[in-house]
């Protein structure tokens, strides 16, 4: 069974990785903390300043924001950025926040064209076609409505009720090497295809009726 | 010797007779400001006649009146103390209790008034019979205050106060030695001064070394000139996004020290050269000057396809002035920084979108990139007029009147080791000769005077063609209270490491030690990768191992959010490649895989510069890291620096050979690396084919080879003679 330990080992040992490769540039040293309900939260310490994505402002100003407060796991080469938080209670994992705010933009790109047009590690994100797309694996237990609020979904581009069901909860393995895959492919398959997985598989918590649904299937649970 | 700085003053005539009388009387030390502070007052802001203060008179401000009625020049004299008394009792090392310990007096100065015999002495009143015999009447019992005082009327103090504070618990550490540079380093210097204050009415050139404070001094100019001219549309611009935040900052500080009041950021803009449509952060000149006259905006994409790599902005710039005949005035004031970045074009743009008399103020690094005349003289920069008279010529200097090219030839970031240390490798004085050249000089100035406007002197031999030469920095241009970090170690060393992973062990155990143990802050160091192409991923190793071993360090703005360097509140230590290094600076500078920088076909000049701005980032210690044979070789070639004193020691080359190193040391494209190396190969695999007899003469066109033949000989004999 997944404990806080574990998922914080896997945690530091992503961070680590994607450091020595050159994919997170910035990060914030992962934590397990007690907060002051007793819950136990692994990932990101500081935690206020999430609700910023949700308040009806653009997008490129929440990511600011979020930038700005240094909100986030980890930061990538061209900006994005990656939120890890699993929230226990009881030893039982009851939440997580599981988060991608790619950059809105490539300003710097203007500066020193040169660095991303030679760099394998820029080859999937400077198309000017991309159109930038927050996306968030929220798992919430206390919140379950059967198919209105599925435990664990995906909600893409802030939209309010997008609720893509997902079968389980993630590891924080099973969403960085699904985000690095999809949105920096190249990279990822050059330098970090092998990310270690230090974290057991979680348990799958998708209802009967959600499973007549269009679904997401989290790693073959 | 009483130095002027010329503010701008609505009392010319009175102020230049005061500064005559100043300057003939009192050869002491004391610097005489006209139209300077800008002190705030009940009813707004405004700049005090002048003031003058001196190690031995103290501060005294002088009320000046032009013609024959001082009015009640009491209520004025009141004034002008009480509101520099307000500004210096902030500063504690300025009070004793409650009293201060340097007390502003007022004179009031009326050369056309005739005085009384019994006029109120409490407000003295003077002209030309006793205004010498009132100044040297006032004494001031604290000249040990002076350069406290002084920093107060400079702003400085304010602004330095603004950095992170220090906490030293062992009077021996890295911390502590650079505390006491930075303490040290307090005051502008006169030329400094001069160059803040005095504004020309038209184009004014500073140049200067790095570290020798053009940024700051363009950024207390900006606010200068918006405290005392409100309205004044004013621009800053500069071409490295992170010294937006610096400028921010400074300008602020100014501001708020001179006038109490925040900066009108709807006059006074903080603008990027180039900008782009969106928001605010965004804005640039070049994009205003599109918008404003109703021309085609070129992003950098579009650019580069329409003019070519290299030629970006200089072409949409170009594009822009020729696109418009009379264009829209945008500004009363511009300030650039970092000039040589920009190149003559944007210059041009900035002054055409200046209104009358075209108050363009450009600042730049005439070695910033070792290459001489990163910008051509005045004349030829901004054009002519259709009778063909160049638009800008600089007057030669005259008193009372600002100067228009000012040279900062004191240099305070590096010390004398670091900067010779840097100029030698960046020129290749000591590198091993090239067999094409004889010489192991990499480039070199044809105005061999340039060396003595960067604060080199001749201490041996002639500074001519084909003659020797000894340069060396003087304790005037090179200051030598920057060696003070000596004390503690090596201000600059080489070492060299078996392999890329011993490196970055070396690199991630120093910095724990630094922080640990040495007193430093993260941002006191920067990790610097010479090379911006592999910057990212070299820099995982050593950053793995620290994150590893709980020390934050994030890499330098390869993202969007780049316009701050340094993340002020937060603990970081900054890895980054050469070109986010520009324009910062630490205590503390790391640069790995120096072995890159050793030599290069066909880029030669360009990697020397890069070690050579990587070497500047100093204010004390440098270690300069890498591996290899060509680390080994990068190492002798300091060690003979070093050896030599940090002189540089070398013949000047003459006209020829100067010619010579331009064409065999130039940066060559990617084609042309390309086609230099499928030439050799097809050379060689030509002889090849010859001598096993694969290949017969014969089978070879005959008047190609007799070409081949003519030229080869040809080109011997050259080499030979």
């Amino acid at each position: 069974m997944a404990t806080p330990e574990v998922l914080l080992r896997e945690t530091q040992k992503l961070t680590a990785e994607l450091i020595a490769v050159g994919i997170c540039t910035d990060q914030n040293f992962p934590a397990q903390v007690v907060q002051m309900d007793g819950a136990v939260t692994v990932g990101m310490s500081k935690t206020d300043g999430l609700a910023i994505t949700l308040k009806n402002i653009p997008y490129a100003d929440s990511y600011k924001v979020l930038a700005e407060e240094r909100a986030f796991s980890m930061r990538f080469i061209d900006g994005g950025l990656i939120q890890i938080l699993y929230t226990f209670r009881n030893n039982e994992l009851v939440k997580h926040r599981l988060a991608f705010f790619p950059s809105p933009d490539l300003l710097e790109y203007q500066n020193n064209a040169e660095i991303y047009e030679s760099d394998e590690l820029y080859a999937d994100i400077t198309a000017l076609n991309v159109v930038t797309t927050p996306m968030r694996f929220d798992f919430d237990r206390a919140n379950f409505v059967e198919v209105n609020h599925p435990m664990c979904h995906l909600t893409i581009g802030q939209y309010r009720n997008c609720r893509i069901p997902v079968s389980a909860p993630l590891t924080p393995h099973a969403f960085v090497s699904f985000v690095l895959r999809s949105f920096y492919n190249t990279p990822f398959k050059n330098l970090c295809s092998d990310l270690s997985v230090i974290s057991p598989k979680l348990v799958r918590t998708l209802s009967g009726l959600e499973h007549q649904q269009l679904y997401m299937q989290a790693c073959g649970i | 010797m009483t130095i002027v700085v010329w503010g701008s003053t609505k009392k010319p005539v009175t102020s230049l007779r005061l500064a005559e009388a100043i300057e003939q009387n009192f050869p002491e030390e004391g610097m005489l400001y006209i139209g300077y502070p800008v002190l705030s007052a009940s009813d707004g802001a405004s700049s005090i006649d002048a003031l003058w203060i001196s190690p031995k008179r103290g501060l005294i401000i002088f009320h000046l009146v032009e013609g024959r009625d001082v009015g009640s020049y009491q209520e004025v004299q009141d004034e002008f103390a009480n509101n520099l008394e307000t500004r210096l009792r902030a500063h504690r090392a300025l009070m004793q209790g409650r009293s201060l310990l340097a007390p502003p007096r007022v004179i009031t100065y009326a050369p056309m008034v005739h005085i009384d015999a019994n006029y109120d002495v409490s407000y003295p009143l003077t002209n030309d019979d006793n205004l010498i015999t009132v100044l040297n009447a006032t004494v001031w019992d604290r000249p040990d205050l002076f350069a406290a005082a002084h920093s107060v009327i400079q702003s400085i103090s304010s602004i330095r106060q603004g950095r992170r504070r220090r906490t030293i618990h062992n009077q021996n550490s890295r911390g502590a030695v650079l505390k006491a540079l930075e303490d040290s380093i307090a005051n502008l210097d006169s030329r400094q001064s001069r160059a803040v204050i005095e504004t020309v009415e038209g184009v004014q050139r500073i140049r200067g070394l790095a570290g020798s404070g053009k940024t700051i001094i363009l950024a207390l100019k900006a606010a200068y000139l918006h405290a005392q001219h409100p309205d004044w549309r004013i621009a800053v611009t500069f071409n490295t996004r992170s010294l937006k935040g610096q400028f921010r900052k400074y300008i602020t500080d100014f501001v708020f020290e001179q006038t109490r009041d925040v900066p009108d950021w709807t006059k006074l803009q903080i603008l990027n050269g180039w900008g782009a449509p969106g928001s605010d952060d965004r804005t640039g000149v070049y994009y205003q000057f599109c918008r404003a006259n109703g021309v085609e905006f070129f992003d950098f994409s579009s650019a580069r396809k329409k003019f070519g790599s290299t030629r970006e902005f200089s072409g949409a710039c170009q594009h822009a002035l020729t696109s418009v005949n009379s264009p829209q005035k945008l500004f009363d004031v511009v300030l650039v920084d970092e000039a040589q970045d920009f190149g003559p074009e944007f210059l041009r743009l900035c002054y055409a979108a200046l209104s009358v008399p075209k108050r363009l103020v450009y600042a730049y690094d005439e070695l910033q990139s070792l290459t001489e005349s990163t910008l051509p003289p005045p004349e030829e920069l901004f054009g002519t007029d259709i009778e063909g008279r160049s638009l800008v010529t600089f007057a030669a200097p005259q008193p009372g009147q600002p100067s228009q090219d000012i040279i900062l030839e004191k240099c305070y970031r590096n010390s004398r080791p670091v900067l010779a240390s840097a100029h030698a490798l960046g020129f290749g004085i000591y590198r091993n000769p090239d067999a094409k050249s004889g010489t192991g000089l990499i480039q070199m100035f044809d105005r061999s005077e340039l060396w003595e406007d960067v604060g080199y002197s001749v201490v041996g031999g002639e500074l001519k063609d084909g003659a020797k030469v000894s340069l060396s920095r003087t304790p005037h241009s090179s200051p030598e209270f920057l060696e003070t970090p000596a004390t503690v170690d090596q201000l600059i060393e080489f070492i060299v490491f078996n392999d890329p992973a011993e490196q970055a062990q070396w690199i991630a155990d120093a910095i724990e030690k630094n922080i640990k143990q040495d007193e430093l802050n993260h941002s006191d160091i920067i990790v610097i990768n010479p090379d911006p192409l592999t910057t990212v991923k070299q820099v995982g190793a050593p950053r793995l191992l620290l994150f590893e071993r709980g020390i934050q360090s994030h890499v330098a703005g390869v993202d969007t959010d780049s316009d701050v360097f340094f993340k002020s509140e937060d603990d970081s230590v900054a890895f980054t490649g050469i070109f986010r290094a520009k324009g910062n600076e630490a205590g503390m500078v790391y640069i790995m895989n120096a072995q890159d920088c050793y030599y290069s076909f066909g880029s030669l000049q360009k990697i020397r510069n890069q070690i050579f701005t990587a070497i500047t980032r100093s204010k004390a210690w440098v270690k300069v890291l890498g591996f290899g044979p060509k680390m080994e070789r990068l190492k002798e070639e300091f060690a003979r620096i070093r050896d030599h004193d940090y002189r540089l020691d070398f013949t000047y080359p003459d006209e020829e050979t100067r010619r010579f190193l331009k064409v065999v040391n130039r940066d060559l494209t990617a084609a042309e690396k390309r086609s230099i190396k499928g030439a050799a190969h097809n050379v060689r695999e030509l002889a090849a084919e010859l001598e096993s007899g694969r290949l017969m003469l014969d089978d070879l066109p005959k008047g190609e080879l007799r070409r081949l033949r003519e030229l080869l000989d040809e080109k011997m004999r050259d080499g030979n003679a």
